[in-house]
């Protein structure tokens, strides 16, 4: 599903030419779990913002659903985002003044979903992550672990191939912080969505099935990535 | 994305932010209300004074001795005498098939005296038909007899201020006056009318015109007034009249012949004119208010930055986010706008209140450039906050907190 190769970031700091990623090459299949770990200034969040076609690398070629994304216009990776790609961040990114129904059918509505649809679509969402109560309560009415589900669920309603979650856990306490693994552990599973989760913590990023260990931009380590794979095609 | 959610967005954004909100809008309101009731006021004071003249009856026109139109060339060395007009002239215009009435008019200032008092009086020398013509009628009494006008008849018609002054409460029908060295015999008075176009009509004192011709001892006459067989047919009035004088004055067409219709039109022009300088001044403060929009969405992109990286995460193009800023920048001018309709609308309204006689109506034209023009100003001062938002790097935006 995801393919890079040879991806390079460079950012320019005043005179220093800094490389976030050097030359990573890297094939993640349908339906993976997949850790990204690491020292900060790894190289972790950038490579999930060119996975997430936030970022374009400086070199190098990424294919996302056999889609060559690298050559792509800014509104054809708009498209891709929205249909492909679901996001879950650290400061789950909700809008405040709208209710956790309204933030679950932001996407849609960007794509232009018909409001009966996306109803039935956006109630369907709450209710599999347990939110059918609170639709109707704005984020500074919830719990930090409620609202980074209502995250999850505006990241799974528009049904993408892959989940992209930044420490998902990291601003939650360890409670939540395991409901909320399982959950989208739970989704990978069930639906088939991959998942690709970027963590400092060592405990949610062992729970993965591949994991990548990032040092210095490059790739450092990449454990348990062909058996679970295996595994999963078989079942 | 659909265009109920585009407005449905932006209408939250801005229920967000209650008061930069409703700051923006008064602005752009009071730039409306004042568009629509300045232009009203002018409108109404348009229609005052047009109606005025109609008033006075829009298929009248005036001959006046001599020409006044400037033509090019040298002037004429023998200089040009204009020959008086007469009462004689006045009657031969009444040949004219497009000519319904014809009032001579012999104007002058006398004292009018009457049981040891006097005053000061207009004399106007006319006949019947000038009643007619000028639409006025008598509050006692008659007007003047039909019948030659060449005869010198002692009989006068009275304004309501001179009546009042002369004679105070008591019946002035068939009480003598002296005018000049002459006695006149009162057989009516005029209804009050007031100032008219700058004759109070109040405070005149109107004759035959072979009397008025007498007291002044001179046969010209100070204009000629006519009416046309309606306003169609005041162009072949006017030729007429111009045939006719130049018959009579040896080949020159010596008169002047201002119809009341181009009058109006001329008014009209000044009025509309002038409405529209108004209006434009006006439509200055809508720009105004359009640059606190800029100032406003500047603010509320830089505030939201974090939403607008999210919304490009959910994969919002680019100009998706212009849109929603831009129907941000609309929704706030156009709340604005009808706000303002509804406020210089009812202000014409509490000023006609007050003040009946001017007619102040907005006109439609200025309703619809005001609200055009407010979000018109709005949407172009927007788009450089929207480009702003749109450049945003989502990474950027999404990784502060």
């Amino acid at each position: 599903m995801i393919r890079l190769d040879g991806i390079a970031r460079c950012f320019t700091v005043g005179e220093q030419t800094v490389h976030a990623l050097a030359h990573i090459d890297l094939a993640i299949e349908a339906g993976a779990y997949v850790s990204v770990m690491g020292p900060s200034g790894s190289g972790k969040s950038t490579l999930l913002n060119i996975l997430g076609l936030l970022d374009r690398p400086s070199a190098g070629s990424y294919t996302l659903n056999g889609v060559a994304t690298t050559a792509l216009a800014e509104g054809a990776r708009a498209r891709l985002r929205r249909e492909a790609i679901g996001f879950v961040f650290q400061f789950y990114h909700l809008v405040p003044r709208l209710d956790a129904f309204e933030n679950v059918a932001l996407p849609l509505s960007l794509a232009g979903v018909a409001p009966a649809e996306r109803r039935e679509r956006v109630t369907a969402a709450l209710s599999a992550l347990g939110l059918g109560e609170r639709a109707h309560h704005r984020p500074d009415q919830l719990s930090g672990g409620q609202r980074q589900r209502v995250a999850i669920a505006r990241a799974i309603v528009t049904e993408p191939d892959l989940v992209l979650a930044d420490e998902p856990t990291g601003n939650l306490d360890r409670a939540s912080g395991r409901e909320v693994a399982a959950i989208l552990e739970h989704l990978n599973r069930e639906r088939g969505i991959a998942l690709i989760v970027v963590t400092h913590d060592p405990e949610l990023g062992e729970r993965a099935a591949r994991r990548l260990t990032l040092v210095d931009g490059r790739i450092a380590a990449d454990c348990g990535g062909d058996p679970a794979s295996a595994d999963r095609g078989r079942g | 994305m659909r265009t109920p959610d585009v407005l449905g967005f932006a209408l939250a954004a801005l229920r967000g932010h209650l008061l930069r909100s409703g700051l923006v809008l008064l602005a752009m309101a009071i730039g409306v209300a004042a568009v629509v009731l300045l232009t009203a006021l002018g409108e109404g004071a348009r229609r005052y004074v047009t109606g005025e003249f109609a008033a006075l009856g829009t298929d009248l026109l005036t001959v006046m001795p001599g020409r006044t139109e400037t033509t090019g060339g040298a002037p004429p060395i023998t200089g040009e005498t204009a020959r008086d007009l007469t009462l004689a002239d006045a009657r031969a215009l009444t040949r004219s098939h497009a000519v319904r009435r014809v009032a001579p008019i012999n104007l002058g200032e006398a004292p009018v005296r009457a049981r040891g008092r006097s005053r000061a009086a207009v004399i106007v020398g006319t006949t019947a038909a000038y009643f007619a013509m000028r639409r006025l009628a008598v509050a006692q009494g008659r007007t003047l007899p039909e019948g030659d006008p060449r005869a010198a008849r002692p009989l006068v018609v009275l304004g309501a201020t001179i009546r009042d002054e002369l004679f105070g409460a008591s019946n002035p029908l068939g009480q003598w006056v002296r005018i000049g060295e002459r006695r006149f015999r009162v057989v009516g008075v005029v209804e009050r009318r007031g100032q008219q176009l700058g004759i109070d009509l109040d405070e005149v004192a109107i004759m035959p015109v072979a009397a008025a011709q007498q007291l002044f001892d001179t046969p010209a006459l100070f204009r000629i007034l006519v009416q046309a067989r309606g306003r169609a047919a005041i162009p072949a009035a006017e030729r007429d009249i111009l045939a006719i004088i130049r018959a009579r004055h040896e080949g020159e067409a010596d008169i002047t012949v201002i119809t009341q219709d181009s009058v109006l039109a001329a008014f009209d022009r000044i009025f509309t004119a002038l409405n529209l300088a108004v209006a434009g001044i006006a439509g200055i403060s809508l720009l105004v208010a359009g640059i606190l929009v800029m100032n406003v969405m500047l603010v509320a992109v830089t505030q939201r930055r974090a939403e607008i990286g999210l919304l490009k995460a959910l994969g919002a193009p680019r100009r998706r986010i212009v849109g929603l800023i831009l129907a941000e920048a609309a929704l706030l001018a156009l709340a604005g706008a009808v706000a303002g309709v509804a406020a210089g609308i009812g202000a014409g309204a509490a000023v006609r209140a007050i003040w009946p006689v001017l007619p102040v109506t907005p006109p439609w034209w200025a309703v619809a450039a005001a609200v055009t023009l407010a979000v018109a100003s709005a949407l172009g001062f927007a788009v450089l906050p929207a480009r702003r938002a749109a450049r945003l790097d989502p990474v950027a935006a999404l990784a502060k907190q």
